[in-house]
Parts: C-alpha cells; structure tokens; sequence
C-alpha cells in the first residue's frame, strides 16, 4: 500500500467533519457573511483564535 | 470550485481563508518548510538553516502585522496570551511532544495531509487534547497569574517592532553560533518570504493571525456536543466568542478553515510523489500508541499554552505577544528533550521490526 492511501483517508476525513457538521448543526448563513476583508470592516475579528484566554483579559 | 462554493454558501471571507489555508499547506510541503524538524536539526546536527528561516519568516510578518494591528484597532487584533507557569510548562510539553511525531501544530496537519500514518494517528488525539486542555484554561487562570504582555502597548507599534526584531537577531546569532555549517538555505528562504505574505494576508482578511489549535479543539467540542457534553457546564465554553463558534459553522471559523486547507494543500502537494512512497513505517506497532499519546499531549498542551508553534511561537512573537518569547525558550527546552527521548524510543521501536 502507498502513501496514496493516507492521503485519501485525510482527506476523506475532513470532508466527512464538514458534512457532519452541516448535517447536525448550523449551516453558514451567506446572507449574514461578513466583509471579505476584515481591514476597515466593522465585521473584524471573531476573536474566535488560540490565545483567547478567558477569565485573564485584563 | 471548492472556493467558489464556499463563497457561494457562507461567504467570500470564508472562501479566502480556505484558499490561504489551501496555499499554506501546500508551500510547508512543497518547500519542507516545519517547525518540528528544523529545531531538531539544530538540536541534533547542529543545522540551523531551517531555523533560520523560521526567524525570517516571524520578522517579515512582524513587520507587516504589528504597525497594520496598531492602526485598525476596531477590526484587527494581535494573538496576545497571557504569561504564567501553566503556559511555560505547557509551551515545554509541546516542545517535548512535537520531537516525539515529528509534527509541530501545524506539522501534523501537513503530515496527515501528506500521508504519514504517524500524523494520521495524532491528529485526531491532537483534537480531543485540545478540547480537554479547553476544559483545563479556566483552572489554570484561577490556580496561577496570567500576565498578558502586549509589547506594541507597552512600547509603541515602532519600539516594539524593532524589539522584535532584534530579538529575532540575537536568536538567530545564538543559532548561527551554535551551527556546524552554513545557515541560509534558499528553499527555506523562499518558503519563509511565502509564509510571512501568507500570514499578513490572514490578518488583513480574518482580522487576526493564523492559528491551529483553537479550529481543533473546536471540532472535538462539536463532537463532544453531539454525544451529550453541555457546553454550559465549561466555564471556557461560555465565553461569548466560543459559544457562538460552538453554534456555527465550521465553514465559517476562522481556525477551522485554515486548518481544513492545510490538509487539503498539503495533500495536493504531495499526491504526485505518494505513489513511491510506502504507507506503513519501519517500526513496532506500539510506536503508534506512542503517537497517539503524544498527539494527546500536543493538544492538551497547546490548549493551556495559548498556543502551538503557530498561534503560540509564529503568531505570538509576530504580534508582539511577549508569550510567544517565552513559548519559544520553553518550547525548545521542550524540544531538546523530545529529540532524545524519540532517538531512543525509535530506536527500539526500529529495531523490534527487523
């Protein structure tokens, strides 16, 4: 077997994350997108990101 | 099409940042560019051309990022963590790990991605590490101080870049000392300049720099989720920001997306030589449970770190985090660690095969 195979199943697997994800929770909405650039939007950061540390803000 | 489709159902921000993620992956593939591997072979043969290139790459995007955060307050943000002695131990156990799999955060998408049945093995305990390290935050904020430390709001977009920078120098003199042959390496160079446009173009876009671990620890939670875990009973879970991650889309965050493309990028990289390269390892099976403890550990880790390589180490020093310093002296203390331990245990694992 070559290394096709984990390619495949890496792939495979990130395909199957997203549609499970889409089959059991919440679809994007495109009509509530943000900018496509977040410089100069007022939609900028989620925030949503590693350093987050909640609770040690301040 | 696959951005065109994105762009389509969730949005054109979404679709770009699935297109860097794609690029991302491919170029640490295609150039050999890491972050695992160079500090090993600094550490083991005294090679300091990947690192190098590692401090090239963090110095070009710190030079873009920092004075572009520091005047669109409203809209970009910096990867600015807290300092404590959770997230120096952690940063260490990252080091320690990512020698162990040979894949960094972002390393063992790109394995995955590639092929490497050790990175394969990882990622998954990678992502569930990170979700109960997400569950450790709250108790190691309440056990320890947590400092954060913006050095653009202690000295000024100007001063900080230049400490930066300076910093980034004295680590690469002490490398280029400490190497035993020459340290510029034109395939890294050209993969760092990539990288650093890369990660200036995530912040323009996304509004905050590229990280690994956060999309990760997410997908588990989502999981976590649908097999009856209540997010509201985890104090890091009902953070405003991670609450609503948890409700929407993967498709539409941030981590998520450059991670999926990570692996995607990288497999596209490396479909065209896989067909020569075998699947399995020459090692003892158990050297998988090894993967998969320490693909644990990098998770956990990475979690109370604030951080991998990326969002901790590249992002963090890029944005002037003094945390990201601090991950990078931990981390490679971390490191030294792991390349023994590894050379022992794949040894055995090596030699129990033949």
């Amino acid at each position: 077997m070559t290394n096709r195979a984990g390619i495949i199943t890496a792939v495979t697997t990130v395909v199957l994350i997203v549609l499970l994800d889409w089959s059991l929770g919440t679809p994007p909405d495109p009509y509530r997108a943000p900018d496509p650039m977040a410089l100069g939007s007022t939609s900028g950061a989620s925030g949503a990101i590693c350093s987050l540390a909640p609770g040690a803000e301040k | 099409m696959l951005l065109l489709t994105l762009a389509v159902i969730a949005g054109v921000r979404f679709s770009l940042l699935l297109g860097l993620g794609l690029l991302i992956g491919f170029t640490l593939e295609r150039y050999g560019f890491g972050f695992a591997g160079p500090w090993r072979r600094l550490i083991r043969d005294r090679d300091a051309q990947g690192m190098i290139a590692q401090l090239v790459a963090i110095g070009l995007t710190a030079l873009a990022i920092q004075p572009l955060i520091a005047y669109a307050p409203g809209s970009l943000i910096g990867a600015i963590a807290p300092v404590s002695l959770t997230m120096i131990i952690a940063a260490a156990v990252f080091g320690l790990s990512m020698q162990m799999i040979l894949g960094c955060g972002s390393g063992t998408l790109v394995n995955a991605g590639s092929g490497n049945i050790i990175g394969l093995v990882a990622l998954p305990l990678f992502c569930i590490g990170s979700f109960l390290g997400s569950l450790l935050v709250p108790f190691a904020i309440q056990s320890t101080p947590h400092i954060p430390v913006s050095l653009t709001s202690l000295l000024g977009v100007e001063q900080s870049v230049a400490v930066t920078l300076a910093g980034l120098l004295i680590v690469g003199l002490i490398a280029r000392g400490f190497s035993q042959g020459p340290i510029w390496n034109r395939r890294f160079l050209t993969a760092a300049v990539i990288l650093a446009a890369l990660a200036t173009l995530h912040v323009l876009i996304a509004g905050q720099p590229w990280g690994v671990v956060y999309g990760l620890g997410l997908w588990a939670a989502k999981a976590a989720q649908g097999v009856g875990w209540d997010p509201s009973t985890a104090q890091f879970w009902i953070h405003p920001i991670n609450a609503s991650a948890l409700k929407a889309s993967i498709l539409t965050d941030t981590t998520s997306l450059t991670s999926i493309g990570l692996v995607i990028g990288a497999a596209l990289a490396a479909w065209v030589d896989s067909v020569h390269r075998p699947f399995k390892q020459p090692v003892a099976v158990w050297y998988y449970l090894v993967a998969a403890l320490f693909g644990l550990l990098l998770g956990v880790s990475s979690r109370l770190a604030f951080g991998c390589n990326v969002g901790g180490l590249f992002s963090g020093i890029a944005s002037g985090s003094m945390h990201g310093w601090v991950w990078l002296i931990a981390g490679f203390i971390g490191s030294i660690a792991g390349v023994h331990l590894r050379d022992k245990i794949w040894s055995l694992a090596n030699r129990e095969i033949k």
